[in-house]
């Protein structure tokens, strides 16, 4: 994909866990956008595009955007909204600054814990024909996808725990005192420690052209060099759960357009979707990382530790701190802050290169990929 | 400061069409017991449940092709949360690939003690043999059949 117009994160800011009664979602909104402005250093009115993220269903209120424009500036300005995912709000926000018309976009989502049950909430995504009779969640989901892996791989669960341990390890350093260490309600294969609670999350980004960085001599952008994004069949039953198509296509038009060609060998850092550890593993092999016959060896000597080749997950993931609908758009905040050297305690010295991987629906059925690099190389004009 | 909360419950009923297709499908469950795929003529493959398209293909299903009984389990969970409408946990679901069948269905696993979640998951183990089995009263619904590991 050629993009016309070369386009960066210049700021961002996550909210991975708000506890308590004192703000409401559209507070929670207005914070979380104004505390990315100022790590942009901009004000609302730079901004002139925002596209926003959000689940009428997570937020017991119709039309998202409807309660997130007021808290992001929307009055008078240029929203859309979209609740495929939060990451597909930084696609679309992406792609608006890069076709050239718009030189700055704010990207926000959001996942309330309001709900009186999240398992209800998403259920209510499965067509009413066939599948919503079922007690079928994402989570239930994701361990139907583990328990296809594990047939077929015996042993794995030890390599799973290993890196669930990894990210909760990471949370631990990266959130310390909020990184959560709950559990998911308990769905057969995953073990205790494999699925965190969720929490009531926001995160948002400041995107901005490579004009407007020159013309407000930003000097420290995490640019984004290339993206994908692929869905997978929305009925589970159609799929083979063992393989994640969707990622391998994301992450080669992501990887083409960013000329990328070793992914091990390319990244400083990378931040993954990991609702279970078998999603981070899956996603490994179909970004180039480690083939499964490689999964073992490469998580018991630490290539993706924290001091290892490429650190995944330093920020601890979704294992540690889970937003659910915005845990992917976390993501890639979380990678274009290290790229700025702005990510703070789990900020890794060097970063020039970075990976996020964003996963959401059912057994990571959508999937986006995005590669960030600091400096002077961009977008593939 | 006191902090308030406020609670509120939608109760809004949706009466959503099957379509042709879907009610095709149920009106066979209901009536006689049997399970029917629908053949996507393009790449040959028994789309089950059955669809009026292909969402590969993008092409209209041809003809309907009997499935079942028998199968073969392709993923399984067992879940310990309550979910509305349904009974009691803990639940015992996942996908079956019906024979002539190439895609598979959700539905209940039964006759399988759910107490010793390792007994219970060796019995639903990917790849065992399932039949399906349909309820005495049926409504031409998910729930009026479910699969239970084959004795043969």
């Amino acid at each position: 994909m050629t993009y016309l117009v070369k386009t960066g994160v210049i700021g961002a800011a996550i909210m991975p866990h708000v506890t308590g009664l004192k703000q409401s979602l559209e507070e929670v909104l207005y914070d979380v956008t104004q505390r990315a402005l100022r790590d942009a250093g901009l004000t609302i009115e730079d901004i002139d595009g925002i596209v926003t993220g959000g689940n009428d269903q997570y937020d017991g209120r119709a039309i998202s955007v409807m309660a997130a424009s007021g808290s992001v500036g929307g009055v008078d300005r240029d929203i859309l909204s979209t609740p495929s995912s939060g990451e597909h709000a930084f696609v679309m926000g992406t792609l608006r600054v890069a076709s050239g018309h718009f030189k700055t976009q704010l990207i926000v989502a959001w996942s309330p814990t309001e709900a009186s049950s999240l398992a209800e909430v998403q259920r209510l995504a499965a067509d009413p024909y066939f599948h919503r009779r079922l007690p079928q969640d994402e989570m239930g989901a994701h361990a139907m996808q583990a328990n296809v892996l594990l047939a077929q791989m015996p042993g794995l669960m030890e390599t799973a725990q290993k890196v669930s341990a990894k990210n909760r390890s990471n949370g631990q350093s990266a959130y310390p005192g909020i990184a959560a260490d709950g559990e998911m309600g308990s769905r057969y294969p995953l073990k205790a420690g494999m699925a965190s609670a969720a929490t009531t999350g926001a995160v948002a980004l400041v995107l901005a052209s490579e004009d407007f960085v020159a013309e407000h001599k930003i000097a420290n952008v995490a640019w984004i060099s290339g993206m994908g994004w692929a869905t997978d069949a929305a009925f589970i039953g159609d799929r083979d759960l063992s393989q994640s198509p969707a990622l391998v296509a994301a992450a080669e038009q992501a990887y083409g357009a960013a000329g990328i060609t070793d992914a091990l060998a390319s990244f400083d850092v990378a931040e993954l979707a990991d609702a279970t550890p078998f999603q981070e593993l899956l996603a490994y092999e179909a970004l180039g990382l480690a083939k499964r016959g490689d999964w073992k060896d490469s998580v018991e000597s630490g290539v993706f530790s924290k001091s290892g080749k490429l650190p995944v997950n330093l920020s601890g993931g979704a294992q540690s701190l889970n937003p659910v609908y915005c845990s992917g758009l976390i993501r890639i905040a979380e990678v274009a802050l290290q790229v700025l050297g702005r990510a703070g305690a789990h900020q890794l010295e060097n970063v020039r290169t970075g990976l996020a991987h964003a996963a959401s629906g059912d057994a990571m059925m959508y999937n986006t990929v995005v590669v960030m690099r600091r400096g002077e190389q961009g977008v593939s004009p | 400061m006191e902090l308030l909360k406020r609670q509120e419950t939608w109760n809004i009923t949706y009466t959503h069409a099957l379509g042709e297709t879907a009610s095709w499908f149920y009106v066979q469950l209901r009536d006689h017991g049997k399970l029917y795929g629908k053949r996507d003529a393009k790449s040959g493959r028994v789309l089950v449940p059955p669809r009026a398209f292909s969402d590969q293909t993008l092409e209209p299903t041809t003809d309907w092709v009997e499935v079942g009984p028998g199968g073969r389990i392709e993923t399984f969970t067992i879940v310990y949360e309550e979910f509305n409408g349904l009974p009691p946990p803990p639940y015992a679901f996942g996908y079956v690939k019906l024979d002539h069948a190439d895609t598979a269905i959700g539905g209940f696993f039964r006759g399988v003690d759910l107490s010793n979640q390792e007994v219970a998951a060796e019995q639903l183990k990917i790849g065992t043999r399932v039949m399906t089995k349909v309820a005495e009263k049926r409504i031409g619904d998910v729930l009026d059949f479910w699969f239970e590991p084959s004795t043969d």
